[in-house]
């Protein structure tokens, strides 16, 4: 177990390096750049304009971000040119990215020069704990209602509760948060939002009370996003396990139905939702974009967001290696779970 | 966990519903960004939120008035003298101000101004943008008598270059160098070094130290002579600042517009959503709410509950929703067949849609108000029948199918529109544009795109037509940077130029006398007219709600739509008469 | 929900709706073309009007000024022409991949070891590499593993012995996980930067982004039906393995997909209101129900936009949902 744990551990970070180096070598193949963005600002700011806008100047000034972000140094070791490959050697930009990376260092973002592991953290900081709490919350609320939904098919309360996660499942997140914000922080209908003028300026108590209470509609969000796909699954499956044989055999002894599918059905039936729950694990890293937007909250789906539209590739890139980790971790968990739950499963 | 986020979110709620505290003249005064400013790098500034920011760090020898939408002396004592000499350059005679000092009590001198000017053209610090924007300032002759007198010489001729020329933050040279070592450096020798060269000892050991302050985080490491300094910057949350206890500009005289600064502390809340903005406002978590889009102040003006708690301003803009034409493409090098396009744009009927009808048209790029304008032009409109006619005199045919052919064309005339996609407005015009030529049998197909790759396409000339906003602004006729043939591939999309237009728009900028710069205008707008490489539609309105308690609300057409160091918080805690 | 007999429309009014419905929208998807409605000519004095039958906009208009009616038999039409066939082909080959990897694992499935040297060739040849005489030798050194294993291959120890372990699983797992680490945005943007996609690359680009997941579901089921019992029974009775794979085991790591295929088309339309939402995929003169989804977003108050698009795809999927039980062994024994 341990020797194929490790085995896993290893191939994963191994795969995540090649996701990571594919996404670097293609980012810097993309069009636009961030020398085009400080070219392209001048004439948007509305600021008077007397500048030589030539097309040579235009030229020199990208010349010139390219040499200081260091992009002006071939991609990768090798390139390809009208038919014919060239050797650069290790004076390329992956390699020195990957030799910086290897020593710890994911390098500075291009719009402020900020290591971008301290970016990446800070932004971490509040998306981590909102996503977690919604994935586990989301997790209880799916068991509890799976459950339910087994236990009492046909019955009305059970037909209102699959129309209404049926509901939710074709509602866009964003329309949902969207709806959740004017139901719920509208002084023209329900102001239940803290009317917290301002952020608290010192730490403690009072600024973990500020942050929970703008966490609050973000997390309902989140949950009632992956809910239905959380639960319509585990419901079906538990259903079916209801009618196999085991179950009927249970039920013959006497035991109540809720105590069989507790009991026997579940286990059987918990695959597909660990498998959907373990998809969730790299939104904990990369965030939920809209939620962010629209609650304004900083974390890091903006963050990485708005490296992409800014070319900001020593972000993006760093982003990608963690979601690449955080999602074959969550491959590897779900098999380790599929193991504790029956162990007949026992990973090859 | 979970019952923790529960419990907590309940007692948050009982604490919820009060109604919001009352104003003091010192309570901070909130106001929304779409964005973070990413950076407070005063070299950099790639973002209208980086902006804002920079303009209460630090001062410019000039600033914008908003009351007159004008630019006003701020360093300097007044606008600079402008001197003509020989080789097209010009030379602006600057004095800064007696009263302007920096933090530590130095004097704000013209060795400063001089080493401000040199930082911008280092190389390896994040000024390429301005090395570009301040390229024309060739050379500062600095006062041997007066500490305070300077002289810019630039390349070129007009207004725009003594607006640009005091349009930078001024940034202490006793802070980032103290031995002076760039002194012995002219201006002109840093300009023209190449590229491939090592910088010279001096610059490198300069932009070592720059990197070292780390200013894009760190603002406070370089303190400048504007009335605030940052105290917080959670990122993609808010900012804040603070007014300096002791400001040089308090000790100045019946103080101008530009040196004022009211508010005690400023709080910035990045809010990038419009919907949840306009709660937040109603929530009275922010008080100021400047570029509304026009559904939302709409809605808001519809409740009236928030009619009696903000203030509502519209005015004109100076940015043109603007659609232009490819001239580089075969099909449309012919004049009668941009015309004819042009016909099939309905600027009134797309003002009423997405600007609540509040757009101005035009006839050309110049505003309706303005004294250069020319009424004797008409303005543009709906004409399908007119378009048919033009193509026909440009030598198309409609056939049986009800498409346009030329003889021996392979193809039938369609083309592609290109915009951005964000914005609704680009959206509904080229809609409309694709339907009203649909209409008369011309296949438009649209292609929205994300804003760089919009901007890498237009540069490469990959359009057809293209539906944009142009940046206009009211403190020049420099319109040489988007029609000139040397800007080509730049600035100029369209690819448009003939010999009469390169002459108007050169000779327009350096025309002193007013009346013969009158003419000029009004012949560039014919010719434009006639040529129709681009198209202006309307300009777009610039909306501002304000929280009804705050008073000096000074509305501007120009960015950022008001003057934000003018607001203070009534003494009357009751809400103000209607002002709109 | 359970107790009913064989499937039939008259004992089952609900099933005969859901039948119904889907038949309504496949004409309607199918006769679009034809009918006298323009989605995307803008209204551009009726910008978000409300539904009212006077101005002609029963349904209303979004904020762009696009009738809502005609842009739900637009939308039919995408449905029926695109999305449709996007989860079908999805569900398709996310359930050969996930089968296939949950199956085989990375140990079972064995290759000659020829079949290596010749994947090098190919590549080597595709990208063009220099080297033609190194090209010849490896052309050379694939043929003569080829002849070698051939020539051996009567002798199964001894095939065993010449062949190598195609790792099938960590290949899905990690193209899954490829598709799934590189940012949406990132790749829009690359998208967005071309040429517009035509229909067939849209379909391609729904497929690519929706296959993994059910990938996913039927690898963790085959983990499951690998284990039971029947599967060693049929191995014992020395059935060739790819058979074991299709007839036995596929039916059953199927079966979360009767759920979850008509959840995956909801996801399907949701990416597409997605696409339309950050504006990348085609422009404002392809409407889908996702598209329209997406248009409140610019008008909050124009709340007829959404819900009438929204309510067509609610009883899409239920409708899809209840066929889906019905079809299901389990409910009807």
């Amino acid at each position: 177990m341990w020797g194929w744990l490790f085995g896993r551990l290893a191939r994963a970070a191994g795969v995540a390096w090649l996701i990571t180096s594919l996404v670097f070598i293609v980012s810097r193949q993309l069009p636009g750049g961030p020398d085009q963005l400080v070219v392209a600002d001048l004439s948007e700011l509305g600021r008077p304009v007397a500048a030589d806008q030539s097309v040579a100047s235009q030229q020199a000034a990208r010349l010139a971000v390219r040499r200081r972000l260091g992009l002006e140094l071939p991609v990768f070791y090798v390139t390809h040119r009208a038919n014919q490959w060239y050797w650069h050697g290790p004076a390329n930009q992956y390699h020195r990215w990957a030799v910086a990376v290897l020593h710890g260092d994911l390098g500075r973002s291009y719009r402020d020069g900020q290591p971008v592991g301290a970016l990446l953290w800070q932004a971490l900081r509040f998306t981590l704990p909102l996503a977690a709490s919604a994935a586990g919350l989301a997790a209880g609320l799916a068991l509890g209602l799976g459950l339910y939904l087994a236990r009492r098919p046909g019955s009305p309360g059970a037909r209102l509760l699959v129309g209404l996660l049926n509901g939710l499942q074709i509602t866009p997140l964003f329309l949902v948060a969207l709806g959740l914000l004017l139901l719920f922080a509208n002084p023209d209908l329900l102001n239940l939002l803290p009317a917290a003028v301002q952020t608290p300026t010192e730490d403690g108590g009072q600024l973990l009370a500020y942050w929970l209470g703008r966490a609050a509609l973000p997390l309902v969000s989140l949950v009632l996003a992956v809910l239905p796909e959380l639960t319509l699954p585990l419901a079906a499956a538990l259903r079916h396990e209801a009618t196999t044989g085991y179950a009927t055999t249970a039920r013959a002894k006497g035991l109540p139905l809720g105590q069989v599918l507790r009991r026997h059905a579940l286990p059987n039936a918990l695959l597909p939702l660990l498998t959907t729950l373990t998809d969730l694990l790299p939104a904990l890293v990369a965030g939920t974009v809209v939620v962010e937007v629209l609650f304004a909250f900083p974390g890091s789906g903006r963050l990485l967001a708005e490296a992409a539209a800014a070319h900001d590739y020593p972000l993006v890139v760093a982003g990608v290696l963690l979601t690449a980790l955080a999602r074959l971790l969550g491959l590897l968990l779900a098999d380790i779970l599929y193991f504790l739950i029956d162990p007949r499963l026992r990973p090859s | 966990m979970n019952y923790f986020w529960l419990g907590s979110l309940l007692t948050l709620l009982v604490s919820a519903c009060s109604a919001p505290p009352a104003k003091q003249a010192s309570s901070p005064i909130t106001i929304r960004w779409s964005r973070d400013p990413s950076t407070l790098d005063p070299l950099a500034l790639p973002n209208p939120s980086a902006i804002d920011a920079a303009n209460l760090l630090h001062m410019a020898l000039l600033a914008t008035d908003f009351q007159a939408n004008k630019y006003a002396p701020a360093l300097a004592q007044t606008l600079p003298q402008v001197r003509v000499l020989a080789d097209s350059l010009t030379a602006l005679d600057y004095e800064l101000r007696q009263a302007a000092t920096w933090d530590d009590g130095r004097p704000v001198l013209a060795t400063d101004v001089d080493f401000t000017l040199k930082l911008l053209h280092c190389p390896g610090l994040p000024n390429e943008g301005n090395r570009a924007q301040y390229g024309f300032i060739r050379e500062v002759r600095l006062d041997p008598v007066n500490p305070r007198r300077f002289t810019l010489v630039c390349r070129g001729r007009g207004e725009e270059i003594m607006i640009a020329s005091g349009d930078f933050p001024i940034l202490p040279e006793s802070a980032l160098d103290p031995a002076h070592t760039l002194r012995y450096l002219p201006l002109a020798k840093l300009q023209a070094w190449p590229a491939a060269r090592p910088p010279a000892p001096a610059v490198a050991a300069l932009v070592q130290r720059y990197r070292q302050a780390n200013l894009a985080r760190e603002p406070s490491h370089l303190p400048g002579c504007g009335p605030y300094r940052l105290t917080a910057w959670d990122t993609n949350h808010q900012l804040r600042f603070r007014r300096k206890a002791h400001w040089w500009a308090d000790k100045v005289q019946s103080a101008p517009p530009v040196l004022q600064a009211r508010p005690q502390e400023l709080v910035f809340a990045v809010l990038p959503d419009d919907d949840a903005t306009a709660l937040a406002l109603r929530r009275h978590e922010i008080d100021v709410y400047p570029q509304v889009p026009a559904r939302i102040f709409q809605q808001l003006q519809a409740s009236p509950k928030a009619r009696a708690e903000f203030a509502f301003y519209s005015q004109p803009s100076y940015d043109i929703l603007t659609a232009g034409f490819n001239t580089r493409r075969p099909i449309l090098r012919d004049k009668r067949v941009r015309q004819a396009l042009s016909c099939l744009f309905d600027p009134a009927g797309l003002s009423t849609a997405t600007q609540l009808g509040q757009g101005r048209r035009t006839v050309g790029l110049l505003p309706p108000g303005s004294p250069f304008y020319n009424d004797s032009l008409s303005l543009p409109s709906l004409a399908p029948d007119r378009a048919m006619t033009l193509l026909r005199q440009a030598g198309w045919q409609r056939r049986a199918d009800g498409h346009w052919w030329q003889p021996g064309a392979t193809h039938p005339l369609a083309l592609s529109v290109r915009y951005r996609t964000e914005e609704t407005t680009f959206a509904t015009t080229a809609l409309q544009f694709q339907a009203a030529a649909a209409r008369i049998g011309i296949t438009v197909t649209l292609l929205p795109a994300e804003s760089s790759a919009l901007t890498t396409a237009l540069q490469a000339g990959d359009f057809d037509v293209y539906v944009r906003l142009l940046k206009g602004s009211p403190l020049g006729f420099n319109f040489a940077t988007f029609l000139h043939s040397s800007t080509i591939g730049n600035g100029n999309l369209t690819g448009f130029s003939t010999p009469l237009t390169d002459h108007l728009l050169l000779a327009i900028p350096a025309e002193g006398d007013a009346r013969r710069k009158r003419l000029l205008l009004r012949r560039l707008q014919v010719v434009l007219r006639d040529e129709m490489p681009l198209l202006p539609l309307f300009y777009l309105p610039t909306r501002l709600v304000v929280n009804r308690q705050l008073q000096h609300v000074v509305p501007s057409g120009l960015k950022p739509g008001y003057a934000l160091t003018a607001l203070s918080w009534s003494d009357a805690a009751t809400p103000l008469a209607n002002s709109q | 929900m359970m107790s009913s007999g064989s499937f039939s429309l008259r004992t089952r009014p609900v099933a005969g709706l859901a039948l119904g419905w889907l038949l309504l929208l496949l004409i309607v998807g199918l006769l679009a073309p034809w009918l006298p409605l323009s989605p995307t000519t803008p209204d551009l004095l009726l910008v978000a009007a409300p539904p009212a039958t006077g101005s002609g906009h029963y349904l209303g208009t979004d904020a762009l000024g696009r009738d809502v009616l005609a842009g739900l038999v637009a939308g039919a039409q995408r449905l029926v022409l695109l999305t449709l066939p996007a989860v079908a082909l999805a569900t398709l080959l996310g359930t050969l991949a996930g089968a296939a990897a949950g199956f085989w694992g990375n140990q079972r499935l064995r290759l000659p070891i020829a079949a290596g040297g010749w994947v090098l060739v190919a590549a080597w040849w595709g990208l063009r590499l220099p080297g033609t005489a190194f090209l010849c030798i490896l052309l050379g050194i694939a043929t003569a593993l080829t002849l070698l294993t051939w020539r051996v291959a009567r002798h199964p120890a001894a095939r065993r012995r010449y062949t190598c372990a195609l790792p099938l699983d960590s290949l899905v797992l990690g193209i899954i996980t490829l598709l799934g680490s590189v940012p949406r945005l990132l790749l829009l943007v690359a998208l967005a930067a071309g040429p517009p996609l035509t229909t067939g690359q849209l379909l391609a680009l729904l497929t690519l982004l929706a296959w993994p997941e059910t990938a996913r579901l039927v690898r963790g089921q085959m983990h499951w039906v690998r284990a039971q019992p029947f599967i060693e029974a049929a191995q014992a009775s020395g059935l060739p393995m790819s058979r074991i794979w299709w007839r036995h085991a596929l039916p059953h790591a199927c079966r979360p997909l009767l759920a979850f295929g008509p959840l995956s088309l909801a996801g399907l339309v949701g990416l597409e209101s997605s696409l339309a939402f950050l504006g990348i995929g085609q422009g404002p003169d392809v409407v889908s129900w996702g598209s329209q989804l997406a248009s409140v977003r610019h008008d909050t108050t124009a709340w007829w936009a959404a819900v009438f698009p929204g309510l067509a795809l609610l009883l899409t999927l239920l409708a899809l949902q209840k066929l889906a039980v019905l079809a299901s062994p389990a409910t009807n024994k």
